[in-house]
């Protein structure tokens, strides 16, 4: 893409919306990367020749979404509420999550993936226990399995958090008598996995959404999620870092030459070396360390802990 | 060019009294003569490449690929606002179309051709699929507006379906058949370049010589003149060996 003015960047011409060129100096997009290679990498003299664009095209695209899930975690964050079906539908870009918090005042309190609470399908049955069948021979299912019903409902409870069985903790009943692990020492067999006191959630990936346990009830979500940076196959709003624009030129003639008959094995491990040497750059480059911000983190080491 | 071919052609052909073509003739000959060499500076170019790619070519005057190109690039034309014809959603292309050099979407955008077997593949693909910024054709028969297509292929389909207009093409033309044009004067053919249906050889000056020994091959084989059609290509060898 050609530079533009000061005037242009600023104010995009004075056009709405008047912020779309901020920033995107950092970037390079997709068509500037297909065409840069198909001219600068594509030739009767160069090791690549006879390619098809949309080749490059497809390669080019891989690769940006290889990076995405490597180096450049571009987190995109969504905010939404959830209602009495305890649900968050994935955002149409979603490819794996960051962290999933609850929002209270401002504050970002963090759920942790609990995987006994599960989901299920339910077969419908009759009262003789036979299982329901439409017309078309095809099983009928239920709307919401048992699962489902019971973590709308509030249950299980989630081990050792605010809301017990008994007095408000979780504890064991014994002859009549209840015994709970503080007054008897530590949290034995606790399992930290799970042990948080904040609400819990389980991503059903098949369904596409998010279910929550019953805490969440009302609450607003914020989902910090990692894209393929397809912008949901836009290919106009395809960038990259211009970072990590190099990988992706040396991504792509791998692609090719590793695909290409009759290429030397030699030529094909030097582009493949290429491409790994320039991902490591472009991991370091993107890792965005800075000296002024590693020196307040060592700060910590003067420290008293108590 | 056409008339001093004509005449060394002619002065070849009288020569121990071979034998004598007719203006009408002449034409037939120089038309396939010329394509014939039209032809040849591709495969030549392709050779020429090749040389390059094993560094048997040099730069400047010795730059071989680039002097063949120009030849070829004389012949390249733009035809800019193809029709559309919404029957067969096809745009129809020029008639003078030997090889399809760039198609143009909005002037800047590049379609690119694309294999018929390859296309439905192209299109359902989701990462690749063809659209405004990446656009695909591919060349298919002839379209309803033109039943009596010259070219084998004479119309382009492009994807993705909603581009109706502004397809431009950049495209390598035939050569204008050569036409040696004349008045009658006692008898004789006398050459008359101002004549409306002239027209002279398009290659280069540089080829006087291969379209002569061309068209004398022809000649010799009408006149059934073995010596003239074996001089010819006898020359024609001596000519290309020294070229390559």
């Amino acid at each position: 893409m050609a530079y533009i003015t000061n005037y242009q960047y600023y104010t995009n011409s004075g056009t709405v919306p008047q912020n779309a060129n901020w920033g995107e100096y950092q970037y390079v997009s997709l068509k500037d990367i297909v065409n840069n290679f198909m001219l600068m990498y594509v030739g009767d003299d160069k090791l690549v020749n006879n390619v098809t664009r949309y080749n490059v095209l497809f390669h080019a695209k891989r690769g940006i979404q290889e990076i995405n899930y490597d180096a450049l975690r571009n987190i995109k964050v969504l905010q939404q509420s959830v209602g009495d079906d305890l649900r968050f539908v994935l955002p149409p870009d979603y490819v794996n999550y960051v962290r999933i918090s609850v929002e209270k005042d401002g504050i970002l309190f963090p759920l942790h993936e609990n995987s006994q609470i599960n989901y299920a399908t339910e077969y419908l049955k009759d009262n003789n226990g036979n299982l329901l069948f439409d017309q078309n021979g095809e099983v009928l299912e239920e709307e919401l399995s048992q699962l489902d019903r019971d973590r709308l409902a509030g249950l299980p409870k989630q081990q050792f958090l605010d809301s017990g069985l008994r007095y408000g903790q979780w504890g064991w009943c014994v002859d009549g008598s209840w015994y709970f692990s503080y007054g008897i020492g530590g949290y034995y067999g606790l399992d930290t996995s799970k042990a948080n006191v904040n609400d819990s959630f389980r991503i059903n990936k098949q369904s596409g959404v998010i279910n929550f346990s019953s805490g969440v009830n009302a609450q607003s979500i914020v989902l910090e999620y990692v894209s393929d940076g397809m912008e949901n196959g836009d290919d106009d709003s395809v960038t990259i870092n211009k970072l990590a624009e190099d990988y992706i030129y040396s991504y792509v003639r791998w692609a090719i030459l590793d695909n290409k008959i009759d290429t030397q094995e030699y030529v094909v491990r030097r582009a493949k070396k290429e491409k790994m040497a320039k991902l490591r750059n472009a991991k370091i480059r993107l890792s965005n360390m800075h000296s002024g911000r590693l020196l307040m983190t060592l700060r910590g080491r003067d420290k008293w802990i108590k | 060019m056409i008339n001093e071919v004509r005449n060394t052609v002619m002065a070849i052909l009288n020569k121990d009294n071979n034998g004598y073509v007719t203006p009408e003739e002449f034409n037939l000959f120089a038309k396939q003569a010329q394509l014939e060499l039209f032809e040849e500076y591709f495969y030549d170019y392709k050779n020429a490449l090749n040389l390059q790619n094993k560094r048997l070519s040099n730069s400047g005057y010795a730059d071989i690929p680039k002097q063949l190109a120009e030849v070829i690039d004389l012949f390249t034309k733009k035809s800019t606002g193809l029709t559309y014809v919404g029957g067969t959603t096809s745009f129809t292309l020029p008639t003078d179309w030997y090889t399809l050099n760039v198609v143009y979407y909005n002037t800047t955008t590049e379609v690119e051709r694309v294999n018929q077997n390859k296309i439905n593949q192209l299109v359902m693909s989701n990462i690749t699929a063809p659209t405004t910024t990446y656009p695909a054709y591919y060349l298919t028969g002839a379209s309803n507006s033109t039943p009596t297509p010259t070219s084998p292929g004479n119309s382009i389909i492009v994807y993705p379906s909603t581009i109706i207009n502004n397809i431009d093409v950049l495209y390598v033309r035939y050569p204008s058949d050569p036409k040696w044009t004349y008045n009658t004067v006692s008898g004789s053919p006398v050459f008359n370049q101002s004549a409306a249906d002239y027209q002279d050889f398009e290659l280069p000056l540089s080829d006087q010589d291969t379209l002569v020994f061309k068209i004398l091959e022809y000649a010799g084989v009408n006149i059934r003149e073995a010596a003239v059609t074996a001089f010819a290509s006898q020359e024609e060898a001596i000519n290309d060996q020294k070229e390559t």
